[in-house]
């Protein structure tokens, strides 16, 4: 059985090709003028946002993936959560997933919160079922009272993630993909949702974090993906792997090392 | 493994539901006449349709209120949903680049929610019928699920197809509406298929030309469906065909193209 290994995710060569176009055929107007290059190709630019990874990550592994704006986090994550495919390479992927690359998406501002909670969790992976059986904790983690069934419209911006949050890491996922939504509401709930992560981490789920706030990837991560340009850079230990990002990041901007000696952690 | 796809079967099932309930909810809300607009819509145009026609250009067709009517209202079905499950694809990028979920349910729900409005103006052309001394017969109990069912199917294979092709050829959305105001006149909705005469094989290169045919005889006439029923299932055929190829081929580029 492929669900006795313990692989969770496995990038065997993976490549991402878009392909960016001179003449933008979006209409189809510009389509019908350009038709002989649209077809054939000629007029696009191939860029590949990812250019061979090879990347096992094992099940109940929690790994950050770090580098700079543009190197390709993102565009991993929609690999592994399979919402967008791979040019080249073979993408394997085991148990199941839930990719938090937006919190709340989907969600209707005329309508409650609880409805949209509902509809939202159905769409991240649950049945009606589980999600009307989750409703009571999400409720209650999203601290949102009888705020709950009043249309979303009426919400705070703090109130709105907060919901979104509370849905997200009630899905329960075996496979739980993050993309930068860590850093909502106050630091209050901040420091609740990574005590949920921390408990997601102790039930053995396999957590795939992108962020560019290193505290949070040190403190999580067992292990340090560092992305330049499309390509892994380095992988590794946390404070290694961080390091070295810093240090390119001090050697690009030839600023004087960001690391204080004896500087926490990391 | 097996598990796994009746779960996800159900979830995309329930998800279909979900979206379809929210938008019926969502569309005449906060309108002082709510569902009303859904009946009054087609029932107004109706009405002037029946002054120009009938009383102006003196049409010579009995009860040619109930003759509109019967094939006005799986029409009104027929061209919203075609018009807005169209942009459903391209106007919802935000949810396609963002989350994994089987997303044929957002134009599958447009076309639902816009059946649950034709469904619930049958009544309405039931009084008509009964006012103007017709019986409707239990034939309906038969024709009406066989008939939603056909034109269903084909709205499907449709609307997968168009809003497939939307995402990459955003100008589709204009030309679907401009489309559907001329393919309304080349239907049989304002006129009996005969008087097509010479022109008739023609008009029944439109998949629309026999359901509206078979709707109107139903209602009208109390019968089910001979070969139109045929030529129906059909171009349903075609068009199922045609809508689960594009969305196969291209389903995999919407993240990236959207």
């Amino acid at each position: 059985m492929l669900s006795e290994t313990s692989e969770a995710i496995v990038l065997e060569q993976v490549g991402k090709r878009y392909l960016l176009n001179l003449h933008k055929p979006d209409s189809l107007k510009t389509a019908l003028l350009h038709l002989p290059s649209v077809l054939n190709g000629r007029q696009r630019w191939p860029f590949w946002a990812l250019d061979d990874i090879s990347l096992t990550i094992r099940k109940g592994e929690s790994v950050g993936i770090i580098g700079p704006n543009g190197s390709g986090k993102s565009t991993l994550l929609r690999i592994m959560s399979r919402i967008a495919p791979a040019t080249r390479g073979k993408v394997t992927v085991r148990g199941r997933v839930s990719a938090l690359l937006e919190l709340g998406s989907g969600f209707h501002p005329q309508i409650s919160g609880r409805e949209n909670a509902i509809l939202n969790a159905v769409l991240l992976g649950l049945s009606l079922r589980e999600a009307r059986e989750r409703m009571p904790e999400i409720v209650e983690f999203s601290e949102l009272g009888d705020f709950i069934d009043q249309p979303m419209r009426t919400y705070s911006s703090g109130m709105y993630v907060r919901l979104g949050f509370a849905v997200a890491v009630h899905v329960r996922p075996e496979v739980l993909l993050v993309d930068e939504v860590l850093a909502v509401g106050d630091a209050e709930f901040q420091s609740k949702c990574f005590a949920h992560i921390e408990k997601l981490r102790a039930e053995n789920v396999t957590i795939v974090l992108v962020s560019h706030d290193l505290w949070s990837v040190a403190r999580f991560c067992d292990r340090v993906v560092l992305m330049m340009q499309g390509r892994v850079a380095m992988d590794g230990a946390p404070q290694l792997v961080i390091h070295e990002y810093l240090s390119r990041i001090a050697l690009l901007t030839s600023l004087p090392t960001p690391l204080p000696s004896g500087a926490p952690e990391i | 493994m097996r598990v796994i796809a009746l779960r996800e079967l159900r979830r995309t099932w329930e998800l279909l539901l979900l979206l379809t309930f929210r938008d019926l909810k969502l569309r005449y809300q906060d309108t002082a006449l709510g569902f009303v607009w859904s009946l009054l819509k087609p029932l107004l145009l109706g009405g002037v349709l029946y002054l120009a026609l009938k009383r102006i250009a003196r049409f010579d067709i009995p009860d040619y209120h109930l003759f509109l009517l019967s094939a006005l209202f799986p029409w009104t079905w027929f061209s919203a949903s075609v018009m807005l499950a169209t942009p459903s694809f391209a106007h919802n990028g935000n949810l396609i680049k963002k989350v994994r979920f089987p997303r044929f349910v957002l134009p599958f729900s447009v076309v639902a929610n816009n059946m649950v409005h034709f469904l619930l103006s049958i009544p309405i052309l039931f009084l008509f019928i009964l006012a103007s001394g017709g019986r409707p017969s239990p034939v309906w109990l038969v024709g009406i699920p066989l008939l939603t069912l056909i034109q269903l199917g084909l709205l499907m294979g449709i609307v997968l197809l168009l809003a497939s092709l939307d995402v990459f050829f955003r100008d589709l959305e204009h030309l679907t509406e401009v489309f559907l105001n001329l393919w309304f006149y080349v239907t049989p909705i304002l006129y009996p298929l005969e008087w097509t005469g010479r022109l008739k094989p023609l008009f029944l290169l439109n998949p629309m030309s026999p359901l509206i045919e078979a709707w109107r005889n139903l209602f009208i006439h109390n019968t089910l469906p001979g070969p139109e029923l045929w030529a129906s299932i059909a171009f349903l055929a075609a068009a199922a065909a045609l809508g689960a190829g594009a969305f196969r081929r291209l389903e995999g580029s919407f993240a990236d193209a959207l």
